[in-house]
This record gives structure tokens, sequence and C-alpha cells, in this order.
């Protein structure tokens, strides 16, 4: 317990967390706002509303790909901050000395960095969802839903997403492990989130691109994707989970066997 | 006590730490002297469980590092400075240590003022001075009030008073029957400090034992030192 005590202290006590929560809380609910105003404005004036139920629902889940990049920069954040030195001038510490001389166990160490992750990751993506639908719906007006109802047309896709947003962050960690540093992984993850998607490039030249991780991922959570061709949601899920058991567990090989 | 016994570190092809064998007594203050680069850091990174040996063994109370369980609350040590991430407090960053290995927080504020840091607490680590990282490293080392401490380099930035107080201190757990392993390439700090010399060189021990015993024959222990250390430049070359 002391361990997951000082690990989650030191999670939340970083300014990335601070990053984090404002994506999820500010910057989602805003953003499902302001889609939620433009179609309401479409409707209005006669444009094609919301087709049937879930896609009238899905205003909120636009709020995901910030809990995904939040999930990112937690995930990178929390290992690569260990290995941030300290100017030479004063002395050029790493946090990981002090962190490891407190921790020899290495294995039980990044377990608990992984459980932290994980919780912090579901509580904001989680609270990103909900305040993104209440936002989303409310600016709908006549043509939104009650978030009860808006969030029971989206059923297992709440469950979804959050389990997506943790398997990223997971992700991440596995791959920071690995580099240390953490602006390579933050760069990549971040962009291949949100702006330009390797996997949904490579969906253009190759079928397998379903099985890389954010392709096999997204179904579990959208209804209409840019994708031709994807994994049904629960397949999905297994081949997310496969692919974040081989980052946690190429990045536990690499902590455990490396020097500090 | 802290048992070495013939610890072998290579990097790539390089033997930075080569066949050392020592012995820190407990109730005795042990310095660990060698120039910069002569394998210092190396051997206590290997006694604190931070890099693997690639032969021999490092033990403390007869245990590897990472066999202890609670480690800080057995060893205290100070190694690259606090390590405290920049944008922590000097308490968050010893609240977190603490918590890693069940110390009561009250001994944050307890080690704090131990080492004169009561005032500056709560200011963000990014601030800090290099005495001030050293001693808030100090702080951390000494959270589990700990039978053995391992320090490297601890005078680093410390002005006049804090390290005739270090000498001090430390003098005084050493007389309490603990063990304190000291490293500096700074003779005039050990001289005055160390029971035992543990001279290392490129990455040979080349002399151990009581301070005396090194400095016999020579006028000081920098003549003694500058001897040994010579003396294995010569057979390099």
């Amino acid at each position: 317990m002391g361990l997951l005590n000082a690990e989650l202290r030191k999670l939340l006590s970083l300014r990335a967390s601070l990053v984090a929560a404002a994506l999820c809380l500010v910057a989602a609910p805003a953003v499902a706002a302001v889609n939620g105003n433009a179609l309401r404005s479409r409707v209005a004036e006669g444009g094609t509303g919301p087709e049937g139920g879930l896609s009238a629902a899905e205003r909120g889940l636009e709020g995901v790909m910030f809990a995904v990049v939040a999930g990112i920069v937690l995930g990178v954040v929390v290992m690569s901050s260990e290995y941030t030195a300290n100017d030479g001038d004063v002395g050029g510490g790493r946090q990981i000395v002090a962190t490891l001389t407190g921790v020899p166990r290495r294995g039980a160490l990044l377990l608990a960095k992984a459980t932290v992750l994980t919780l912090v990751t579901a509580v904001l993506s989680s609270a990103a969802i909900a305040t993104g639908i209440v936002a989303g719906q409310a600016v709908l007006g006549p043509f939104g839903l009650a978030p009860w109802q808006a969030a029971g047309e989206l059923g297992w896709r709440l469950p979804g997403a959050v389990f997506y947003c943790v398997c990223t962050a997971l992700i991440a960690l596995g791959v920071t492990t690995v580099t240390r540093n953490g602006l390579i992984p933050l760069v990549v993850l971040i962009v291949n989130s949100s702006a330009i998607s390797v996997s949904l490039l490579l969906s253009k030249v190759t079928s397998w691109a379903k099985y890389l991780p954010d392709a096999a991922g997204i179904p579990l959570f959208a209804g209409e994707t840019a994708y031709t061709e994807q994994l049904p949601p629960l397949a999905g899920a297994t081949v997310l989970t496969a692919w974040t058991a081989l980052g946690l567990a190429v990045g536990a090989v690499a902590f455990i066997r490396r020097d500090a | 006590m802290i048992e070495v016994s013939r610890l072998v570190k290579r990097h790539g092809t390089k033997v930075v730490v080569r066949d050392v064998s020592f012995t820190a007594r407990a109730g005795r203050v042990t310095g660990f002297l060698g120039p910069n680069g002569a394998g210092k850091s190396s051997t206590l990174r290997i006694l604190l469980g931070l890099d693997s040996a690639d032969a021999g063994t490092a033990l403390i109370g007869g245990k590897p590092y990472r066999a202890l369980r609670n480690p800080l609350r057995t060893v205290g040590s100070l190694l690259e400075g606090s390590g405290a991430h920049r944008s922590r407090t000097a308490r968050g960053h010893l609240s977190w240590v603490a918590a890693s290995n069940g110390i009561p927080r009250s001994r944050v504020p307890e080690v704090l003022d131990l080492v004169g840091l009561g005032d500056v607490g709560r200011k963000r680590v990014g601030g800090f001075s290099l005495g001030m990282n050293q001693r808030l490293g100090l702080a951390a080392a000494l959270l589990g009030d700990p039978e053995v401490l391992v320090l490297d380099e601890p005078v680093n930035g410390l002005d006049p008073h804090g390290i005739r107080w270090l000498r001090e201190f430390l003098r005084a757990r050493a007389a309490t029957g603990r063990t304190v392993l000291l490293s500096s390439h700074l003779m005039s700090e050990l001289a005055s400090t160390a029971d035992d010399l543990v001279v290392i060189h490129h990455g040979e021990i080349v002399h151990s034992g009581p301070k005396g015993d090194v400095t016999t024959g020579h006028a000081s222990l920098e003549d003694a030192f500058f001897a040994l250390t010579d003396r294995e430049d010569r057979w390099d070359s």
C-alpha cells in the first residue's frame, strides 16, 4: 500500500496531471459543446440532423480523443519524469535513483506505476466522457437527449472508451520505460492519436492494419470511423489488450534488466 | 556492516570496477577515496542495487540491497544529489519517499529541520542551489533513521558551516555503533572524518585499512594518496 500511495503522490503532484485534468475536464466538454452547437444550427436551418438515437448520443464521445491524449501524457510522464536530470550545476540528479533505492523490487515498482496510471486515467477519461455528454446534449437543445438517455444509447461504448484510454496510457508507459526519454513517445503517440493516424494510413494499403492497437481499439467506442475495415468490438478489445500486455512486458524486461 | 567482495563492473569493453573488495565496519566512518572517474560511484551504485555487477557481491548486513524490504529503514544513501523532481516541493519529495517505505510522515519535518531546510520545505526544488539539493538528499537518507549510511561526495556544494556540521554528524552516527561509508575525491575532507580508508584508483583498490596505516611513512594523507595513485599510473604505462 505504501508503494501505491507513494506512486500516486508522485503522479498527482506532476504538472502533467494538471494538463491531463484540463484536457479531460475543460477541453473535452468545451469541444463537445462547440460541435453540438454547430450541429444544432445546421439542424435548425433544415440541414441533416443526427440520424437515430446513437448518432445523437455520440455527440459526447468526441471528448474521448482528449482523454486519450491525457492518458498518453500521463503514461509517458509517469516514467520520463523519473529520468529527467536536474541541472548539472545542482548535481544533475535524477528521481529514478531515489525511487529505486526506496523500492529496489523493480517488477513491483512498475506494477505500482501501471496501477496508479490505470486508476487516474480511468477516473479522468470517465469524467471527460460524462462532462462531454452533458455539455454536448445540453447544447443540442431540442434535438439532444437527456444525459441518461444518451448514456443508455451508448451502453457498452462508455466502458469501451475508458478501456481504450487506459490501454493507450499503459502502452505509452511501456514505450517510455524503454526509451526513458519522454519527448519522442509523447510526440509520436499524440500525433498518431489526434492528427495523422499511422494505422489509418496503413489501412489503405493492407488489411492487416486493423490489428494495430489504435485501429483495433476504436470500434470499442466509435460508431462511424474512417476505417473501411475494422474488427468487431470484442475482437478489437482482445487485440488491444494483447498489445497493452506486450508493451508492458517489453517495458518490464528493460526496466528490470538495465542499470538505473 | 558493508562487505564488498571481488566486484567487477564493465561498461562495454571498459572495466570500470576491477576485483574490488573492502569492508566498512559498524561503529566507524569508512572513507572511500579516489580521483574522479576512479570507480567510486560505480561501486556505490552496485552496492545500492541500482546497477548490476558483472561479478562479485556487495552486501549490507549480509544481504544484497535488492533483497532488503523497506531498505530506507536500514540504509540511507545519497547519490547524484537529491534526485527530487524540480516541480516538487522539498516536503512533497520527502513525503513520497517516506510513504514508499512505510516511514511516518512526522519524520519529514524532523529531517528537514535536521539538515537546515526547515524554512524552505514548501518551496519547489527547481529553485534550490547545489548545497540545498545536497541537504535535501541528506534529509532523504536520514528519513528512515538507518543503521547504515552510504554517501557519495556529500560535501559537494555545502558551505564550510555545512561541511563542519556534516563531519560532526557522521562522527556522532559512527560513535553510536552505526556504519558510515563516505566517498570523496577530497583528501582533506576524509582526513578529518574517516577512521578507515579505502583508496580506489583506475577501478582497483590500491589500499585499505585504518587511516593511520595509509599515512604511515608520508607527511600527510595527501602525500600518501599521491604515492598510492602515482604508483598505479606507472603500472599502467
